[in-house]
């Protein structure tokens, strides 16, 4: 730091004496030369490459986005503010990227200037002020390419989950492969999009895969060679408690609930947060009478373990591909007049859940979009399933849809506001059941008829909606980020990125970028600047405030 | 349970509009964006507009080959007493979940279970050839292909699944507090309408059907006034092709914009109809076919 003190004196110095020593001028030009000196602390020094894992751990980074959701807590929340309510209209484009490839799914991280992101089979190393090419790497494979959400980084390395469900680990540096294990059998039917979770010296990741009747599973490795740490399986072992919502041992093994999302973390309880997927077969639970615990479900784990301290879920019994997999938001906020740890989901199913995440005590229950699936709630918090929206050979008109009320777009929790933030969709579908006899995999489909696209803002407390903005007809996929600028991002279903005030949903600035989005839009802040990036089709975006002309600096 | 519905500020119109002429955009009308040239197909198309495609309809059913279809044979005389017929399990497991059939290739793991039998597990050694082991591998990795593709609702799903309605009580219903008539006839617009959809196609193009049914109406701030085909909408811009085929569009916030939404009606249903509604009107729909020359 020294060194860079001495260069701005001289710097300084230098310009003073060919400004000819105006003291006006001197302290204008005093005053910049701290402002070069605070924002030359804030750039990474060579010899700090790599992600230092205390950063994981920092509640609200401003110059990185080290980890899927930005941070721990899943809030999606930055608390930068140097694009904010009063000059988000002169956002502009800072640069793009191209892959030529498959769209982009993916919340990329930036860690020391360095953008990582994926599609499926490809990793891509960009420079995050210039979008510059730094490196790719690419393993073709078979298996699922339906998408994928983005790596881990964990000091000089990064760690990518494959087609054929295998977890990599990257040399950060150039892309290079160290090592490369199986998390789980790709000839039964498993794959893998997510973006693992790194959690001191553990890497957890999920699977993906309910075309087959296999049994979801959440494992944990040694994230310098690979070695399986522990295995949590959705489905306890048989004898287990959680195993007599399952009507025999066949069932529970093949019963699904695989672990799509990046779950959170409470580094103060120690808790790991995940959320499982629907139980299979799919559609049709005559296999698979009861509960069928713990898919559907949110679950509490230990992360040195895979011990799980508790659980609850917001589809009992599910018959419509409801997974609980939605990102549980993790804050601190008061609620009856106490401060609580809370965790907060938007479900599949259409529904809103506050739980206490230190116990897992369920607080509240309350419906974020329209559906027609449930009758009510139980005393458990979850909702009851009307036996007439089973799918049915003739037919089941039902509201949501199996695409979902919501689905892996990020939600957002703004501190500022206090709303939870979900990208709501109507979605009115007939469910058929097509298969007769037993039931393999999914036992039918179902049919999309109307689909139109919200956003909420909730109060977190009630799941009450605070404000509503319509996003037009059709599937929404955008996620959401919020920043203490007083800014919401988003995106509609007619191709306008969006920013929104979060505390009205007022529409403050748009874009026709002529195509859907289908990630998160996050946020970081390099050499004084603050970008934002949205991916589109194949195409990075980053937006940021004008540069100052050269004519404004003299 | 409260519905919020969005279509509040559009204008229903109700009265005597046969489905075929509410169909004034194509097929291509669908991705709006693409519509910057003039319009030539704003006349009433001819055919009835294809329905929304079945959902994921990723994997194609398998064909059965000679092999597979000895294969079966083989194994419902070998095997099916314990596996089930269809190799779902009985009292041995189900083999389409089996991780030994799911890594097979041509019988290579097949084989070894089926020469040495599973002792432990109470199988025992069959004495089959390579051949007949290689046909019911064939037949297994058939079944797993099968089951894979077998929920599918394909255009040929049979029409009895789906008639599961009372034909007297759903004409009842459009006739009566269904509100079909409003915009509908049994001999007129909807005559022989089963005969033009497979039966599945049929249901969904009578709860929603698919295509472009707003028109706008436009009024700049000169007061001039600009009608036609609703081509895009959104909180900033709208565009509408009028009935010469030419395209107009401007900002929202510049022009009042007053929406009729054809479809309204429909979309109202959706919120209100019972699973039994909704099979007896399809019941009767289904029925319309028949009333053509009569």
């Amino acid at each position: 730091m020294s060194v860079l003190r001495n260069r701005n004196a001289n710097h300084q110095a230098v310009r003073r004496q060919q400004l000819g020593g105006s003291s006006i001028l001197a302290n204008i030009i005093r005053a910049a030369s701290v402002l070069l000196l605070l924002v030359a602390m804030r750039t990474p020094s060579l010899s700090a490459q790599g992600l230092d894992p205390a950063a994981l751990l920092q509640k609200q980074a401003t110059d990185t986005w080290p980890t899927y959701n930005g941070d721990y807590s899943g809030k999606r929340f930055s608390p930068l503010d140097q694009i904010n309510v009063d000059n988000v209209n002169q956002l502009t484009l800072a640069w793009i990227y191209r892959t030529h490839g498959q769209a982009i799914k993916a919340s990329s991280l930036e860690v020391n200037g360095i953008l990582y992101f994926t599609v499926p089979d490809n990793v891509y190393a960009i420079d995050a002020r210039f979008g510059q090419p730094i490196w790719h790497f690419e393993r073709k494979v078979s298996g699922d390419h339906i998408g994928h959400r983005g790596v881990a980084m964990l000091k000089d390395k990064l760690y990518f989950t494959t087609s054929d469900a295998h977890l990599l680990c990257l040399n950060a540096k150039d892309g290079k492969l160290i090592w490369d294990v199986v998390l789980t059998d790709d000839k039964l039917g498993y794959f893998a999009t997510m973006a693992p979770l790194v959690i001191r010296d553990h890497i957890i990741a999920g699977v993906s895969g309910d075309s087959t009747d296999i049994r979801g599973v959440l494992t944990s490795v040694d994230p310098d060679t690979g070695k399986v740490q522990w295995r949590w399986y959705t489905e306890p072992d048989p004898g287990q408690p959680g195993s007599e919502t399952w009507p025999d041992t066949d069932s529970l093994l093949h019963g699904g609930g695989m672990t799509w999302m990046t779950g959170t973390y409470d580094p103060e309880l120690n808790l790991l947060y995940w959320g499982t997927g629907n139980p299979n077969p799919v559609l049709v639970g005559d296999r698979r009478l009861g509960d069928n615990l713990y898919t559907c479900s949110i679950v509490a784990l230990n992360p040195d373990t895979g011990k799980l301290q508790w659980a609850f879920q917001p589809s009992p019994h599910d018959l419509h591909d409801w997974d609980a997999v939605q990102t549980p938001v993790l804050f601190d906020e008061a609620y009856k007049g106490k401060q609580r740890k809370l965790l907060a989901q938007a479900s599949r199913n259409g529904f809103y859940f506050l739980l206490d995440r230190t116990t897992g005590e369920h607080l509240a229950t309350s419906e974020f979009i329209d559906q027609t699936w449930a009758s009510g709630v139980d005393k458990k918090g979850r909702p009851i399933a009307k036996p007439e929206a089973t799918p049915s050979p003739d037919g089941a008109l039902v509201e949501p849809g199996s695409d979902g009320a919501t689905n892996w777009m990020s939600p957002s929790f703004d501190p500022q506001t206090g709303l939870f933030y979900v990208m709501a969709r109507r979605i009115i579908s007939v469910y058929y059941r097509t298969v007769e006899g037993q039931v393999e995999g999914w036992g039918g489909r179902d049919r999309n008829l109307y689909m139109d696209s919200t956003l909420r803002a909730l109060d977190y407390r009630t799941g009450k909606i605070v404000w509503n903005h319509e996003l037009g007809e059709g599937e929404d996929t955008a996620g959401i980020l919020t920043t203490a600028g007083h800014l919401l991002f988003t995106a509609d279903h007619l191709n306008n990125l969006l920013a929104l005030d979060p505390a009205t949903g007022n529409t403050l600035w748009h874009l026709n970028v002529g195509d859907h989005v289908v990630a998160g839009p996050m946020t970081y802040e390099l050499t004084g600047r603050q970008y934002i990036i949205v991916p589109v089709g194949d195409t990075m975006y980053a937006f940021s405030l004008p540069e100052k002309t050269d004519a404004k600096k003299k | 349970m409260n519905r919020s519905s969005k279509s509040k500020s559009l204008v229903a119109l109700l009265a005597g509009t046969s489905l075929a002429l509410a169909i004034v955009a194509t097929a291509a009308a669908r991705r709006p964006q693409e519509q910057q040239k003039p319009a030539t197909a704003a006349a009433p198309a001819a055919a009835p507009n294809p329905p929304k495609p079945l959902k994921k309809q990723r994997r194609p059913p398998p064909a059965a080959d000679a092999t597979v279809e000895r294969g079966h044979t083989q194994f419902t005389a070998s095997c099916g007493f314990c596996h089930g017929a269809d190799a779902t399990g009985a009292r041995g497991p189900d083999l389409l979940r089996s991780p030994i059939v799911a890594h097979d290739v041509k019988g290579n793991m097949i084989g070894d279970v089926v020469h040495n039998g599973r002792p432990d597990k109470g199988m025992p050694a069959l004495p089959l050839t390579d051949d007949q082991i290689a046909d019911i591998a064939a037949y297994l990795h058939w079944r797993i292909a099968e089951g894979l593709s077998s929920s599918e609702v394909p255009q040929g799903y049979p029409a009895e699944k789906l008639l599961t309605g009372n034909a007297q009580a759903g004409k009842a219903f459009f006739e009566g507090p269904g509100g079909c008539t409003n915009c509908h006839s049994a001999t007129g617009d909807l005559a022989n309408v089963s005969g033009k959809y497979s039966a599945v196609d049929l249901e969904a193009q009578m709860l929603y059907p698919e295509g472009k049914f707003k028109s706008a109406k436009v009024t700049l701030a000169s007061g001039a006034v600009v009608e036609g085909a609703l081509q895009h909408l959104d909180e900033f811009s709208v565009s509408v092709t009028d009935a010469n085929g030419w395209y107009h569009a401007y900002p929202r916030n510049e022009v009042k914009v007053e929406v009729t939404d054809k479809l309204a009606a429909h979309r109202a249903l959706l919120d209100k109809l019972t699973q039994k509604q909704m099979h007896d009107l399809f019941a009767y729909v289904h029925t319309l076919e028949k009333e053509e020359g009569q």
